[in-house]
């Protein structure tokens, strides 16, 4: 039985992470989920919002869901304002149908995280999720100008709005960008976009260490060298690089960037063209598409040596393995980790503790049950927390939202 | 305000550091919106984050509202003190923490400058990217609460986008650390919400930056057109080659007479000037430097000025940066107004405003940040006339509407504060400000943060918004405005 909502009840195929939804409710428009929120509110049930599903999982582990909101048929570019650089989606369009929209005019949604096809604007926008070429373009926190959002309440808000400059009122759009669902429901988001660039080039570099590694990422920044991602994977240890922007240019860096891995006792290789795209792809499911646990750690860019040699040293000692990609220069790494469960989690808590408050940080994304129930899967968030709990309370006083799961356990 | 409040203030943070005197007082009265005036109770100048907590602990206990106050150049009555409050003037706390060039990172108190971050770490190579043109004279922390911008946004983002962490004082007096030095931290992003809230959320303490490389090269050129259409429309054209320069400025014929009256940078006699700054890669910025100057022109701009050395590109940037405190060789007084467009629309605005300039008989500077539609339409009017003050503080409020009126926004980078709280609910409906009000209360239950200040209340309402006026500091020539 659907009603105007498209509210059903939860099938096994509604699953998230094992738990079947009492209800799914699918609303065509933005006042369809307020309907669902207020009516959510007054039965006193608790709300989980998906998008493409791919990051549901995440977050401590899901008890029970009484009504999940999907967002996929809010699925429209509203707006594309071309001469403007922005433009206005929905949350339920996937990034990669967003981004195919915006290809007309030679634009994009400058965010490549993993499971593009899938992952949709609202999903990227509440996890903050990013990928390589968070390097030059910045995370979604950096490139949201605009929100409208649903309280738990049901009363939709807006934020911002759709000019790159704009300092009128709270940054609430921002707010809600990684609050993982727990503040209110994303509608739709205005971005500031990125002109597509005319040309790539890629380049692969294998060097011997991760001191080595990070020490020619270092020198070819200091040279100038203005790549649009700058990663650093294993296994075997490389530097990957790529460059956009005219043809001339991107071939030039890379070339440089060739040259300067062999004064680094690295080898160099440049792709051909057609290369790169199965290249990138391979990169991103070495971490992203597998069985395993998925961790973000944070580290100090100088610090980045040294954490990398330690989980050499700390994973190899527990019997664990693991496969690594992430931003260099930013020192965000993604890993995807194997091995025992109990070593997994005494890993994750000495990491932790290596790292002091601010200067670091290990969040557990997907991981089973098993660890789960042996590990906080975000760690501190420090003496902040309260005026989280607050900001939570004050949004969603009933905990209607994704109770429990929000960042830091909100 | 109590003597006895006052005698509590300097128990437990020295005699030294609290002004009770009533003419000292007046010093601290506005800040860069001199329009607005009011006399703060008390004022205290912590040296120390220990005196500024107990400074919060004791109005959060006596239910006193205070104000935390930088240099003062706010041009939004931000820092605008509370009668009966106590204004937290926080430019003894000047020190640099940390430089950490390994990690590309700066720890700064508020009361740093913000050219001083980029003094501070020049010899290394680096810079501290966002760059109001009040940066000799305006403090980190000001920056923080506004969100400030400047001349370089376009390509490298606002405040927002370069302050990693801050240690702050809620309004309860507990302190707290807010992100970090490292990119992410896990939980809400307070500081996202932290960073622009003009100063109405909490006292901080200290601000972790991230620095940025000096670019390998850098290009500036100037070229003059016929008509601000023309200028507009070349401003589209390089948006639509897919190119983000560093920079776009534009001057109109009033305010680039203005700035060669004052500086003499210079510039062709034209409808209009624009500035275009290049950055990065060698290679990268000379291709582009080439499509810039095809697409000037392709619209009839004429009059090319290519910097050749750090001095010639000096002189362009004086001239623009100059222009608004140049205004007053023109005009006795004008008003400044800050409001955003959607780019595409500049040559309809322009147009809109020089209609208005016709109607109204006064004047009307326009110098801006083009790339991104950062409107800074100068209202000149002379004092001596009867009722042009007042006409020219409508005619500002009628170029704001022009911009809402095209989905543009009431500012860009001076922010709301105590001058447009008032404007709000024409950007904002009644549900969109009780969400903000959700964060307010989250923060400071009590409202004793910086209150009347960016929310429209019927206290703050029934006042009308006054003139512009030179800020001290500026008509002194040591500030100007962006």
């Amino acid at each position: 039985m659907h009603d105007a909502e498209g509210r059903r009840t939860g099938a096994a195929a509604d699953a998230v992470d094992g738990v079947v939804p009492r209800w799914v409710a699918e609303p065509a428009s933005q006042e369809g989920v307020a309907r669902t929120l207020a009516q959510a509110g007054a039965d006193g049930h608790a709300v989980l919002v998906q998008g493409g599903g791919t990051k549901l999982g995440w977050g401590p582990r899901l008890e029970s869901v009484d009504v999940l909101l999907k967002t996929g048929r809010l699925n429209e570019v509203v707006a594309h304002r071309h001469g403007d650089l922005t433009a206005t989606t929905q949350s339920g369009i996937t990034l990669a149908e967003t981004n195919e929209r915006l290809s007309a005019h030679r634009q994009w949604l400058a965010l490549d995280p993993p499971d593009r096809a899938r992952a949709t604007v609202g999903g990227i926008l509440a996890t903050n999720d990013a990928g390589p070429r968070r390097h030059r373009h910045g995370a979604p926190r950096d490139l949201i100008i605009g929100m409208t959002l649903v309280r738990a309440d049901g009363v939709t808000a807006q934020s911002g709005g759709i000019v790159v400059k704009n300092v009128a009122g709270y940054d609430v759009a921002r707010l809600l960008t990684g609050s993982f669902g727990s503040l209110g429901v994303i509608v739709d988001a205005t971005f500031k976009l990125a002109p597509l660039a005319e040309a790539s080039s890629t380049v692969v570099v294998e060097l011997p260490d991760a001191k080595v590694a990070v020490g020619y990422a270092v020198d070819l920044l200091s040279r100038g060298l203005t790549p649009a991602a700058l990663e650093i994977a294993t296994d075997p240890l490389r530097v990957v690089l790529k460059f956009e922007s005219l043809e001339s240019v991107t071939e030039a860096q890379a070339e440089e960037a060739v040259t300067l891995a062999e004064t680094h006792g690295g080898l160099g290789q440049l792709l051909e063209v057609d290369a790169q795209n199965e290249f990138w792809t391979a990169h991103e499911r070495r971490v992203f598409a597998e069985d395993g646990t998925l961790l973000k750690a944070v580290v100090l860019p100088a610090n980045l040596p040294s954490s990398l040699s330690w989980l050499d040293e700390a994973t190899a000692s527990r019997g664990l393995s693991y496969v690594l990609a992430g931003q260099a220069a930013l020192s965000v790494l993604h890993l995807r980790l194997t091995g025992p469960v109990e070593k997994q989690a005494a890993l994750v808590s000495e990491w932790r503790e290596r790292l002091t408050l601010g200067r670091g940080s290990v969040v557990v994304r997907r991981a089973t049950a098993e660890l789960k129930a042996l590990t906080d899967v975000w760690g501190s968030v420090g003496d902040t927390f309260e005026v989280m709990r607050e900001v939570k309370r004050r949004f969603d006083p009933r905990a209607t939202l994704n109770p429990g799961r929000g960042p830091g356990g909100l | 305000m109590t003597p006895e409040f006052i005698d509590e203030l300097e128990q437990r943070i020295g005699s030294e550091a609290v002004v009770r005197d009533q003419s000292e007082l007046l010093t601290y009265e506005s800040d860069g919106l001199v329009s607005h005036r009011s006399r703060p109770g008390v004022a205290v100048l912590p040296r120390t984050v220990e005196q500024v907590r107990a400074v919060v602990r004791a109005c959060h206990e006596a239910g006193v509202p205070f104000v935390a106050r930088g240099q003062g150049t706010g041009l939004s009555g931000g820092a605008l003190p509370h009668p009966d409050g106590v204004l937290i003037v926080m430019t003894r706390m000047n020190r640099v923490v940390e430089i950490d060039i390994p990690n590309e990172r700066i720890t700064v108190e508020p009361g740093v400058m913000n050219l001083e971050v980029t003094r501070q770490v020049t010899p290394h190579g680096y810079y501290y990217a966002p760059d109001p043109s009040s940066q000799v004279i305006c403090s980190i922390g000001g920056n923080l609460a506004e969100n400030s911008g400047g001349a370089h946004c376009l390509k490298y983002g606002f405040t927002v986008h370069h302050v990693l962490g801050a240690e702050a004082v809620m309004p309860d007096g507990t302190l707290v650390h807010v992100g970090g030095l490292a990119v992410d931290s896990p939980g809400l992003d307070l500081l996202g919400v932290l960073v622009g809230s003009e100063g109405t959320l909490a006292v901080v303490t200290k601000v972790m930056l991230r620095l940025l490389r000096r670019p390998e090269s850098v290009r500036t050129l100037l070229a003059a057109f016929d008509s601000t259409d023309n200028a507009g429309n070349a401003v589209s054209d390089v948006i639509a080659a897919g190119i983000i320069p560093a920079a776009i400025e534009m001057m109109d014929r009033t305010t680039i007479r203005a700035a060669e009256a004052a500086v003499q940078p210079g510039f062709p006699d034209a409808e209009a000037v624009l500035i275009v700054e290049l950055d990065g890669h060698e290679a990268e910025v000379a291709a582009q430097f080439e499509q810039i100057e095809a697409i000037f022109a392709k619209n009839q701009g004429w009059g090319v000025q290519v910097a050749r050395d750090d001095a010639q590109r000096g002189r362009i940037w004086m001239g623009r940066k100059a222009a608004f405190a140049a205004m007053g060789r023109v005009s006795p007084s004008y008003y400044v107004q800050d409001g955003v467009i959607p780019r595409s629309r500049l040559p309809e605005v322009l147009r809109r405003i020089r209609q208005l300039e016709q109607d109204s008989g006064l004047t009307i500077g326009n110098v801006f940040h083009a790339g991104d539609g950062n409107l800074h339409p100068l209202v000149c009017y002379d004092d001596a006339v009867e009722g042009q003050a007042e006409l020219a503080e409508r005619v500002a409020s009628e170029i704001l509407s022009y911009c809402l009126d095209v989905g543009g926004s009431l500012t860009g980078e001076h922010g709301i504060g105590a001058d447009k709280a008032c404007h709000m609910p024409k950007m904002f409906g009644d549900d969109d400000l009780a969400t903000m009000q959700l964060v307010r209360v989250a923060f400071d239950p009590e409202g004793l943060c910086n209150p009347d200040k960016l929310f429209p209340t019927p206290r703050l309402c029934g006042e009308v918004p006054g003139p512009y006026r030179a800020h001290p500091a500026e008509a002194a020539g040591l500030a100007e405005r962006v």
